[in-house]
């Protein structure tokens, strides 16, 4: 599952889609970029002035688009994620290095019919499900939650779906509960989109009696900050500070150590990493109750420290 | 001879109530109650009255109780029941093997998967064999060796049991030394 290797490419292109979203195309400087599954995500490494960043975007691209990929982003007030830097700095021609595609979120191929499910920016794997379900005649049907402001940025970039999209501004709003609660037999959902939202499908799923193996959720480049700590590293002996905007996944990195990641979001468990000593604060998906009361491991792209250091096994 | 070691042979549980569905069906090839364990507020239970009681007065059905004149009636109306359902069913099927794989393949075909979908196997342990030779079904064999009826071969038993035509399969025992047959024994009464 882990991906070596990054594709060196250009910026080819960016577009404003509204006054926080951007799209930005991408070039490999030479050959083709390998086919990505639907729903497939890329590592974009940026290399700002003072830091590094690695986040993980969902490709917009249909997945046999070999010649450009395209991601959209959203610039976010409190920018420890770079999103800022892409908005601000990034220019046509400029490098960027992007990881081989990998697909958490993968369309089931036993479904007989799929609901989609986005909030906001969590519109983004759908974009590369769209040409396949259409390809494939599949049943389906879109329905994205923003807000008011949004509804006409999200319908333009949906337009080619048709009739299967729904927008759903904030005051006018089907429930969630509302659309699962008549489908048939072989539905699947999926939902990709703020935690609150995503916790909303799943529960009102369940509720209805859809098995667990019919609802798909794809966390999203979730890390959010907290309090500073510190990290041992009881193998190098090398100790590490990780600042209150900072993920542990980033302060390992911005100190030059090949941390192992994939979704950078919580939710494949690439990134586990043993702790030898202090108390974790998980917020993965990933490690089960008893794995989390245990304490051995942390996912270090989202979880951080409830002490006020942990040693690690690295 | 019964335990050939083959892992193609399902292994059934009980039958258990799942209570994260919403509705329940039992759909079983036999006549009795559903078990206990299942049977609680807002079951369906849907059976095949026995041909031996032709001619008896059924008892009459109950609450969310079905009885069929036939095993093919009954799948004909499964099938239209499950087109027209919704997410939130749980199916519970019990009877010999081939009718639990019929169930199976049917409710597959409706979208059913396997968190919604329960097999037991009950009653007879008679087997539908297909002659891997003449693709004939022989139906309701209780013996490890049977003769053909499309191609009249005499069929061995395996334990090779295919869930998708819901058969065991059936291979010619005397085609090195063709006549020399074993005796067959009643193995799945
Ligand atoms: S990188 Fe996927 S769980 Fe951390």
């Amino acid at each position: 599952m882990i991906l070596d290797g990054t594709l060196p490419a250009r910026v080819a292109g960016i577009d404003s889609l509204s006054p926080t979203l951007k799209r930005f195309r991408f070039e490999p400087e030479r050959g083709c970029f390998p086919t990505a599954a639907p729903g497939a995500h890329v590592l974009v490494t940026l290399r700002g002035p003072e830091r590094v960043w690695k986040n993980a975007y969902s490709l917009v691209t249909p997945p046999e688009a070999r010649d450009a990929y395209a991601i959209i982003v959203r610039r976010v007030e409190e920018s420890r994620g770079g999103s800022h830097f892409l908005h601000d700095h990034l220019r046509p021609g400029d490098r960027v290095e992007i990881g081989t595609p990998a697909s958490l979120f993968p369309i089931a191929s036993l479904a007989r019919r799929h609901v989609l499910i986005g909030g906001g920016i969590g519109l983004t794997p759908f974009l590369s499900f769209l040409p396949v379900l259409r390809e494939r005649g599949a049943a389906f049907e879109l329905h994205q939650y923003c807000t008011d402001a949004e509804t006409e940025t999200f319908g333009r970039l949906l337009a080619e779906a048709g009739g299967a999209v729904t927008i759903h501004g904030s005051t006018s709003r089907r429930s969630v509960a509302e659309i699962l609660a008549d489908q048939p037999l072989g539905t699947h959902v999926y939902t990709c989109g703020p935690e609150r939202l995503m916790a909303a499908v799943e529960a009102a799923a369940l509720d209805l009696g859809w098995p667990s193996h019919s609802i798909h959720k794809e966390s999203f480049g979730g890390a959010e900050g907290g309090k500073p700590f510190s990290v041992r590293l009881a193998r190098s002996g090398r100790s590490i500070a990780v600042s209150d905007t900072q993920s542990l996944l980033e302060a390992l990195e911005a100190a030059g150590i090949e941390a192992p990641c994939l979704c950078r979001g919580g939710a494949c468990g690439v990134c586990l990493t043993g702790v030898i000593d202090g108390e974790v604060e998980h917020r993965d998906h990933v490690l089960t109750e008893a794995e989390r009361a245990d304490g051995k491991l942390i996912a270090t792209c989202v979880s951080r420290a409830r002490s006020d250091a942990l040693v690690l096994d690295l | 001879m019964t335990d050939q070691g083959i892992k193609s042979r399902p292994i059934y549980a009980t039958l258990r109530r799942d209570s994260s569905g919403r509705r329940h069906l039992y759909v079983s090839a036999g006549s009795g109650p559903p078990p206990d364990a299942l049977a609680q507020d807002g079951l369906e239970s849907w059976t095949v009255a026995p041909t031996t009681c032709e001619g008896t007065l059924p008892r009459p059905e109950g609450v969310g109780e079905r009885r069929f004149r036939s095993t093919r009636y009954l799948m004909e109306t499964l099938g239209r029941r499950l087109a027209g359902e919704r997410m939130g069913l749980r199916l519970y099927v019990e009877g010999p093997e081939d009718f639990l794989w019929d169930v199976y393949g049917v409710a597959q075909a409706h979208g059913l998967g396997r968190q919604e979908i329960f097999l037991k196997q009950s009653g007879t342990l008679a087997r539908r064999v297909q002659c891997v030779h003449c693709k004939t079904f022989n139906e309701g064999v209780t013996t490890t060796i049977v003769r053909c009826a499309g191609c009249g071969a005499n069929l061995f038993v395996r334990d090779h049991f295919s869930r998708r035509l819901s058969a065991f399969q059936g291979v010619k025992i005397d085609a090195e030394q063709p006549g020399d047959v074993p005796q067959a024994e009643r193995a799945y009464p």
